[in-house]
């Protein structure tokens, strides 16, 4: 954007060089950026380099203690890549943010048009509602759902033993919902969606304030119902925020650690994501690995930058359309 | 990763300008006493902890009167990354209790101060228990002292029992059995088997005359596809999977995410867990407590099995400034009026041959105590449990149907690999 701004102020200046050299520089934006700069440099950037690092290098508690550390180049990416476990963690990373994403985006869309037609005071309930979700720090929330899902006293076991078992089936009392991975990301699933889909439902409600209902009222005229309105007034209309909303929970799906950790936890390794097998390798033990974890961590960084590049030229794109 | 950079910038930082300050007061002597001594002790801390830690720094002090004893408490789960950031920070204790089977991974980290001629000058130290020192141990250097030990046996309803008419379990078969008649009779479940408690299936291959890895020229050797190991391995994972008189809602699970409050609730029949347990069940259901009892883990044929010895040591981290004044709280901590007290208090045995628990309900732990086994002393034993969890992970696939051969196979690969860091 910059750029191309300089490009085209430069054109009419060209016979007076003085002042063009000092336009092209315009210290102030910079200045401007640089307090956030310098503060995502030291808090993001260094550590990230810092993981880059280590990934090559063989560091315990020793070098932890001072001991120099030493170099193994890119072992550790070599162990990684032919490790099936590696592979196995990477598949459960992937499609459970497909799910979730997914299932997040359509219900929060749903409770965005929901609150879109309720009343002033109801719409007011039901937001207030939703965002205590939101609000509610994760693992808060997963020791919620572990206990929402325990096997003693647990209120999901309880609430399907009393449905007729034509309906559920019986032995839910002593059902182990962590057993397997599939049920405990579905459990995480469930987790996940219902702490995300507030952002989503409020950012929709916003976008949905600023379509004109005009747009709609000629619709209804030309005989067309919810449906269609759906797909031809409010998707294109929404596009943009879709799109980022999208990719942010695409980032935030990812990286799901917590509510794993407190839910599953090491003992039930068939269940790792990339960020609790980076963990188990860094952290897990008195005899940390941190090459290791970081190697995993410099692995999961990547695939997210890829990520956050889409979500860039989103945003860009958007503001060349704006 | 970052966080422990920046706590280590800020605390040498910090120690360096104390460190200047202090050198130039004290003359920096190593024998003389500290303005503070930093003790760390594992756990949440109870009242009664406190307040026994407190006469224990009053009887410090009379030896030091110008040392103020500081008690931080590190709960259990945080222990491998508190030490972590104390290691990499330089902001570590002057002494410290440590979990005995992580002391190898310290030793070997390089954490902990060497007091072989401390240990050889206390009068008392030939009063330790000598398996529990042995694992202190490393190329005939001593690094800790043992405090105090945990065993773990089979807790039952003694009411239930007594209405099936069963007595105590003396064999496999009879543990079997007697989790069936509970469970026809009661209607709950008949034993917990939870597949995260390596020390339960460790009493099992033990009480079946094995062991899960052996040293040969000085390399450990996974054990696990002996004969003895899958005969055990076979029993335990069976009990939820052919006998079925264990649950399969604790797969995946450690005695405490389940069996311990169902068993205090009067709806599981058995389960297996320490001395220190009773203190905890009392609190979920103190009107059963009377109805609970304890029976050592039976070997195969008959006998107690071998317990476990889990337990704590006591250690004098080596970036200690005042190592003289941190040993000498350890001995007070360890004499035998104070372990006495302790292991009242606690529920836990202690390691000193001349302390005996005073209560009658907890005698039997003092006979299962007399026979115990560790865990393979090596270093990498933390990575195998804590971090890879070898041992609950084989267990969870084998209950969950993957071949057993297979599963033994895998883990005496990783035993091979880990054991040996």
């Amino acid at each position: 954007m910059l750029d191309t701004a300089s490009a085209v102020g430069k054109a009419p200046d060209r016979g007076d060089p003085g002042p063009a050299r000092s336009r092209r520089l315009r210290p102030g934006p910079y200045l401007l950026i640089l307090p956030a700069l310098a503060v995502i440099a030291v808090l993001m950037l260094w550590p990230i380099g810092q993981i880059g690092v280590m990934s090559l290098q063989k560091i315990g508690n020793r070098q932890l203690r001072g001991e120099p550390a030493e170099h193994v180049g890119l072992e550790y990416f070599r162990t990684i890549f032919a490790d099936p476990f590696f592979w196995q963690t990477l598949r459960h990373t992937v499609l459970f943010a497909a799910v979730a994403v997914t299932l997040t985006m359509t219900v929060g869309t749903l409770i965005g048009l929901l609150l879109n037609r309720l009343g002033r005071r109801m719409a007011n309930l039901v937001a207030g509602g939703v965002l205590v979700a939101w609000a509610t720090p994760p693992v808060t929330a997963a020791i919620i759902f572990s206990w929402l899902f325990g096997t003693t006293g647990g209120l999901v076991n309880w609430l399907l033993d009393r449905l007729p078992d034509a309906l559920v089936g019986g032995g839910w009392p002593d059902h182990n919902w962590f057993a397997t991975p599939l049920s405990t990301y579905t459990v995480l699933t469930v987790c996940v969606v219902w702490q995300a889909c507030p952002f989503v439902a409020v950012s929709v409600l916003a976008g949905l304030k600023s379509v004109p209902s005009e747009l709609y009222e000629a619709a209804r005229v030309d005989g067309s119902g919810p449906w269609r309105s759906f797909w031809t007034i409010t998707v294109p209309l929404l596009k943009p925020i879709f799109m980022v909303l999208i990719v942010m929970s695409v980032i935030w799906d990812f990286k799901v650690f917590t509510q794993l950790f407190v839910m599953s936890g090491l003992a039930n390794r068939d269940a790792f994501n990339l960020s609790l097998y980076a963990y188990s390798e860094a952290f897990g033990s008195l005899n940390p690995k941190l090459g290791m974890g970081s190697a995993i961590a410099v692995v999961l960084t990547l695939i997210l930058l890829v990520v956050t590049a889409v979500y860039v030229r989103v945003m860009v794109r958007q503001g060349e359309t704006a | 990763m970052k966080y422990t950079r920046i706590a280590a910038t800020t605390v040498a930082i910090a120690l360096a300008a104390s460190a200047c300050g202090g050198d130039k007061k004290d003359g920096a002597d190593a024998g003389k006493d500290p303005a503070q001594l930093k003790v760390w002790m594992m756990g949440d801390g109870t009242p009664e902890q406190t307040k026994f830690l407190d006469q224990v720094e009053t009887e410090f002090r009379q030896k030091h009167p110008n040392t103020d004893v500081q008690v931080k408490y590190v709960p259990w789960p945080q222990v491998a990354t508190t030490f972590q950031k104390a290691a990499a920070g330089g902001e570590g204790p002057d002494v410290t209790e440590l979990g005995n089977t992580d002391v190898q991974s310290h030793i070997e980290q390089g954490n902990l101060l060497d007091i072989t001629d401390q240990v050889a000058g206390w009068a008392d130290a030939g009063k330790l228990n000598k398996t529990a020192l042995e694992n202190d141990k490393a190329d005939g250097k001593t690094y800790a002292l043992p405090w105090y030990g945990g065993v773990r046996g089979v807790w039952y309803r003694k009411d239930w029992f007594d209405k099936a008419g069963i007595t105590a379990p003396k064999t496999w078969a009879e543990l079997t059995a007697a989790a069936k008649k509970v469970q026809d009779a009661q209607k709950v479940p008949g034993i917990g088997v939870p597949t995260d408690q390596t020390n339960a299936l460790l009493s099992f291959v033990w009480g079946a005359g094995g062991d899960i890895a052996a040293k040969q020229n000085g390399k450990w050797v996974g054990q696990f596809t002996s004969p003895q190991v899958k005969d055990a391995v076979s029993y335990y994972t069976g009990l939820i999977t052919t006998d079925k008189v264990a649950p399969e809602k604790y797969v995946g699970k450690n005695e405490l995410q389940g069996p311990q409050t169902d068993f205090a609730l009067g709806k599981l029949g058995m389960y297996i867990d320490g001395s220190w347990a009773f203190a905890q069940m009392k609190k979920i259901a103190p009107k059963n407590a009377d109805k609970w009892a304890v029976f050592p883990i039976p070997a195969k044929n008959g006998g107690n099995a071998p317990a476990l010895a889990g337990g704590s040591d006591v250690a004098v981290w080596k970036d200690t400034k005042a190592p003289k004044a941190a040993f000498d709280y350890a001995t007070v901590l360890n004499n035998a009026k104070n372990a006495a007290a302790w292991a009242d208090i606690s529920g836990f045995s202690s390691m000193r041959s001349d302390v005996r628990f005073s209560d009658p309900r907890l005698a039997v732990f003092t006979d299962i105590a007399a026979n115990t086994k560790f865990a393979p002393i090596s270093s990498g034993w933390g990575e195998f449990e804590q971090s890879k969890k070898v041992v609950p992970n084989m267990l969870k696939a084998i209950v969950q149907g993957k071949p057993i051969d297979d599963e033994l196979k895998k883990a005496d690969e990783q035993a091979n690999t880990l054991l040996n860091p």
